[in-house]
């Protein structure tokens, strides 16, 4: 057939109301509109699923931590009742690394998690943001608290979701925002108060963790298979490396980051 | 008779009332016309001032005040319209006057966050000061109004604040023997009209006039002590572009300073943690996108009195309002470009709210009315 009696043979279907192959924008009015197909979450087997734990460590030199001068903002020297250390390079006892984002990177692609029901709080406490590094999830709520007695100014700088800003004043209620894509790690600042700095790392599954002051970690619940496991660190760069969990498996994996 | 009840006598200043008030209005009106003759709508009753216009003085950093043509300021319609201020019958069952919400006291402001109208009705916005009030190209945070005289009845005819309708305003002031004379004086006749009682409360709020500040003394009036070096720092970080930013809108021109360019902006105030306005303010009017949020700039004269702050008054102190400005506003679609500007340390916060504090000014005390008189109806 040749290009022009295609056409024709077009136009004459569309006039005939014969739905199919030319005119699909028809059809599409005269049929309702696909719903939203419901989520299909994965279910985790707890007979099978396992977990996967470990330790950060650091070696190299341990700089020492700087003061943060909040001098120009009487009320946030008030609510420390000392000195206050800058927190990007945290160690604890033997060598510890806290505040590193420990978080599954491969090896869950095709299955959708259920948001956690509950909040992820972080609150401007002190005229800190409390905890500095967090996980969400794309989809749960987190939950923005100012417990100071001044105006603070939460400011995500995200590359990937949606940038946002918002202050939020002494006594005010609680804000809740919830991100709508993974991302790892978006920062985030206080416009008012340059020394208040948090990173979240949002992720479309719940198989995520922040190591304290001991170093350690723990994901369970995690069904068997092969992952990447990455580790985000606030100035220490990122490391990745491979495991195998077994059905009901408890794998072990350390990290060992380097300072200059 | 000549029936003048059309769009440029009663039904001019409707537009403020809800679509209730207006199905009210139609049910209790519209029969009557067939019969009964409506006061303030029946002849043609002049409403403008007989007398000889007066100059209102303007102290020091202000502008002359613009005046209308169609309502010269007289000596008697400034002193018709301070009683009507002042005068509670102007509200359903004589509850509220204008100064109920716009207290001399707070510099014709009110210390509520939301003013409390009828039996306790709440609107959603903070009366502002009304000083200076008399130089915005249009009135209200939305700028409904185009003139104070289109202004000034709004709140009267509005259910969540003083409730009233033409007639009932028009019946109430009748009842008082006072007011014929007074009108008789102002006008000409003793016809007392809804157009009369605006224009007359409009020359009375062209008289309300806040200058002569420490800032006027300094930056007008060559005083150069009458600022402290720490508001002179507050005062150039004010009109520097980089870092409070604040003049773009609270403008400072070459011979007085209004400190508002009476232009709508969005400055992200009130909006939610969605990014959406419960009030859209000026989109309300104009339904442009653009205006979504936005809100008229109100003027900075003797705003260290004028508590709380913002059109939903939802900041209570200068303090938090430039550390809301600091923050760089609330992010939403449509927030003004000028406050994605603004950078302060917190040296230059305090500084610029040492610099608010000189605005305000030395109204002379015969604006300032004696307290209301108590009426009963």
């Amino acid at each position: 057939m040749k290009p022009h009696l295609k056409i024709v043979a077009c136009l004459t279907l569309t006039v005939s109301a014969a739905m199919s192959g030319c005119s699909k924008s028809s059809t599409r009015h005269a049929t309702m509109p696909p719903a939203a197909p419901a989520p299909n979450y994965f279910k985790v087997d707890p007979a099978t699923a396992g977990s996967v734990s470990g330790s950060i460590r650091y070696q190299g030199p341990r700089p020492a931590r700087k003061p943060v001068d909040m001098s120009n903002e009487p009320a946030c020297v008030d609510a420390n009742h000392g000195k206050v250390y800058e927190d990007s390079l945290v160690v604890g006892p033997h060598n510890a690394l806290a505040n590193a984002f420990v978080y599954i990177e491969k090896g869950l692609e095709g299955k959708t998690f259920a948001p956690a029901p509950s909040p992820v709080t972080i609150d401007q406490k002190g005229c800190w943001f409390r905890p500095h590094v967090l996980g969400v999830q794309t989809g749960q709520t987190l939950q923005i608290v100012n417990s100071d007695p001044v105006t603070h100014n939460i400011h995500p700088m995200p590359q990937v979701n949606r940038e946002w800003n918002h202050s939020q004043g002494s006594g005010d209620p609680p804000m809740n925002h919830r991100f709508t894509k993974a991302e790892v790690m978006i920062p985030i600042k206080c416009n008012i108060h340059g020394w208040m700095h948090a990173y979240v790392g949002v992720l479309d599954h719940p198989y995520f963790a922040v190591t304290g002051d001991d170093g350690k970690f723990t994901i369970s619940n995690l069904p068997p298979g092969t992952y990447t496991l990455a580790v985000w660190t606030q100035t220490l760069g990122d490391q990745q490396q491979t495991i195998t969990l077994a059905p009901r498996g408890s794998a072990r994996v350390d990290f060992t980051f380097h300072g200059k | 008779m000549k029936l003048r009840f059309g769009q440029s006598t009663c039904a001019r200043n409707r537009q403020t009332r809800s679509k209730s008030r207006v199905l009210h209005f139609a049910a209790v009106v519209l029969p009557a016309l067939s019969g009964i003759v409506l006061p303030g709508c029946e002849r043609n009753v002049s409403s403008k001032p007989t007398g000889t216009p007066v100059t209102i003085a303007t102290p020091l950093g202000l502008p002359t005040v613009p005046i209308p043509v169609h309502n010269p300021v007289t000596a008697d319609a400034i002193a018709l319209g301070r009683k009507l201020f002042y005068d509670r019958r102007l509200s359903n069952q004589s509850t509220l006057s204008c100064a109920s919400c716009h207290l001399p006291s707070h510099d014709f402001s009110d210390p509520h966050r939301i003013s409390l109208g009828f039996h306790g009705a709440h609107g959603t916005r903070h009366a502002p000061t009304l000083f200076n009030a008399a130089y915005l190209p249009s009135q209200f945070w939305d700028g409904r109004a185009a003139s104070l005289e289109a202004q000034v009845i709004g709140p009267a005819f509005n259910p969540v604040e003083m409730d009233n309708t033409a007639q009932g305003v028009v019946a109430n002031l009748e009842k008082d023997p006072e007011y014929p004379a007074l009108f008789q004086k102002v006008f000409g006749t003793p016809d007392i009209t809804i157009e009369r009682v605006e224009n007359a409360i409009a020359s009375y709020e062209r008289t309300l006039l806040s200058g002569n500040s420490a800032f006027d003394r300094y930056e007008f009036g060559g005083e150069k002590t009458a600022l402290t070096a720490q508001q002179i720092r507050g005062l150039a970080i004010f009109r520097d572009p980089n870092r409070g930013n604040c003049a773009a809108c609270h403008t400072i021109n070459a011979h007085y300073a209004l400190f508002t360019d009476g232009k709508f902006h969005n400055i992200g105030e009130g909006v939610d943690d969605e990014g959406k306005f419960d009030d859209t303010g000026r989109f309300d009017r104009t339904h442009l996108a653009s205006d979504t949020g936005a809100f008229e700039t109100p003027t900075l004269r003797d705003i260290a009195e004028t508590g709380p702050y913002m059109h939903d008054g939802r900041l209570k102190t200068l303090d938090a309002v430039i550390q809301y400005y600091a923050g760089q506003g609330n992010s939403n679609p449509f927030l003004d470009k000028e406050i994605k500007k603004i950078h302060l340390s917190a040296q230059d916060r305090g500084d610029l709210v040492a610099f608010l504090k000189s605005l305000t000014g030395n109204t002379p005390l015969d604006e300032k009315p004696a307290p209301e008189r108590a009426v009963h109806p």
